[in-house]
């Protein structure tokens, strides 16, 4: 399963992925659910969908406070336990471009909100791979559970 | 300063670039002419039957969803715009050096011309937003040209990407046009501003060229332009439209606050904006590239 910016989606079977990538300043929230053997993951590109409630509401996955229950609603309908319990998260991207002042710190913010939002949920990143000056693709696998990422010029990692 | 290429080299490969053809330099000229007249425009689309068919081909895409199939050129012309045009008509025009593998800055065939629609995309949102006084496809086109060097010094730069990062990483380089001068003795942007000026493209494009990366040099005319594309190139990067190994390291100017009338909230709204054009133009204009 490819995510394109603002997607989110769910994986179960054997043998499949859930893939997004080049993400720049937007945020990769990757939930895996050991007990259901699944793995959720949005692509997230801004913090909050009060810019846009219409947008919130039709591309949920596009924002942090619309994306997160959006995901956790969609494992849950495919057999999660409700409200996050059991799930570990893991979190990718978030990075910004040369800007030694923070002026466009849209990276970070995206971040910030991410975790906040999780926070309501009583959940913490388990590992994350965030911020730096460069872009992340990212690719979860249903048999292994690992989170591997890559990015042009650097060696493939796994967090 | 021992450099790993002679600069008559990359010189000698300008010179051999193709020109363009001739119907993308005189679209170029006369929409950049505030005064122009719409049947001139469809007079150059007529005599070309390459980027006659691709009009076409265009518009009655999925993307336009139109009810009826378009046949006639003037309504073509007029269903898709003058920037479209303009874009459909550089990406036929240009297409050897768009097309291209970047394998340099280890990007993949079609990254140049994702992350070029990308940044004209952004470059006229912020025009229209920010009120620079220069018109908003103009923004565009710049956008759609201003890394154009990178497709001739790519050739130059194999393998160089890894250790490029690391000298950034440990701060001996300051960005990725500093990489390119320490490892070339040029970089993406000179290199374009010769390739411009061979193609006779008009002042306000060479300078976007020229100067995307240090907007604050370009001539005072041109200035608040070029930084509308120097912003617009940065967001392409943050929105995942790179061209490989360069991508983000590139620094931005924060004087752009002296030109361009923006918030943070308008930088969000941008950002919205961009995603959800870039969507809609990629399928549309994905033409030879996959997109
Ligand atoms: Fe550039
Ligand atoms: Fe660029």
């Amino acid at each position: 399963m490819i995510l394109g910016v603002g997607d989110f989606g769910a994986v179960n079977q054997a043998g499949e992925e859930v893939k997004t990538f080049a993400l720049g300043s937007c945020v990769a929230v990757i939930f895996l659910n050991v007990k259901t053997r699944m793995v959720g993951m949005a692509h997230i590109a801004l913090p909050d969908s009060s810019i846009n409630t219409e947008k919130g509401k039709t591309k949920p996955g596009y924002f942090a406070n619309t994306g997160i229950p959006a995901l956790l609603d969609l494992m849950n309908r495919m057999g999660c336990a409700a409200g996050g319990v059991g799930m570990s998260v893991k979190l990718a991207g978030g990075a910004s471009i040369m800007d030694p002042n923070n002026t466009f710190n849209i990276g970070k913010r995206n971040q910030l909100a991410i975790k906040k939002i999780l926070w309501r949920y009583h959940l913490g990143a388990l590992s994350m791979d965030v911020g730096g000056n460069f872009s992340r693709t990212v690719a979860v696998s249903v048999d292994t559970g690992k989170v591997l990422l890559s990015s042009p010029g650097k060696k493939d990692w796994e967090i | 300063m021992s450099t790993i290429v002679d600069p008559a080299e990359i010189l000698k490969s300008i010179e051999n670039t193709p020109k363009m053809s001739a119907s993308a330099t005189e679209l170029l000229s006369l929409t950049g002419d505030p005064n122009h007249n719409f049947c001139d425009v469809v007079a150059i689309v007529r005599n070309d039957s390459i980027l006659t068919a691709r009009v076409l081909k265009t518009v009655n895409s999925a993307a336009f969803s139109l009810m009826q199939e378009v046949t006639s050129i003037d309504r073509a012309v007029s269903f898709m715009g003058e920037k479209m045009l303009v874009g459909v008509a550089l990406e036929v025009a240009t297409a050897h050096l768009f097309d291209k593998k970047l394998e340099g800055y280890g990007g993949e065939r079609g990254d140049l011309w994702r992350h070029d629609l990308r940044c004209a995309i952004a470059s006229e949102e912020i025009t229209k937003l920010a009120g620079t006084g220069f018109s908003k496809d103009l923004a565009f086109t710049g956008g759609i040209l201003h890394d154009i060097g990178k497709s001739i010094i790519s050739d130059y730069l194999k393998n160089t990407a890894e250790g490029a990062l690391l000298q950034i990483e440990e701060g001996a380089y300051a960005d990725y046009l500093d990489a390119e001068q320490n490892l070339l003795g040029t970089d993406h942007t000179l290199v374009g501003e010769t390739l411009a000026l061979d193609w006779k493209l008009p002042e306000p494009l060479r300078q976007v060229i020229r100067y995307h990366h240090q907007p604050a040099e370009a001539s005072d005319e041109y200035r608040a332009l070029v930084y509308a594309v120097h912003l617009g190139d940065l967001l392409a990067m943050m929105g995942g439209s790179g061209t490989g190994a360069d991508n983000m390291h590139y620094t931005l100017d924060e004087r752009y606050k002296d030109y361009l009338n923006l918030s943070n909230g308008d930088m969000e709204l941008i950002i919205l904006n961009v995603d959800e054009a870039y969507e809609k133009a990629s399928e549309s204009m994905a033409g030879g590239t996959d997109a």
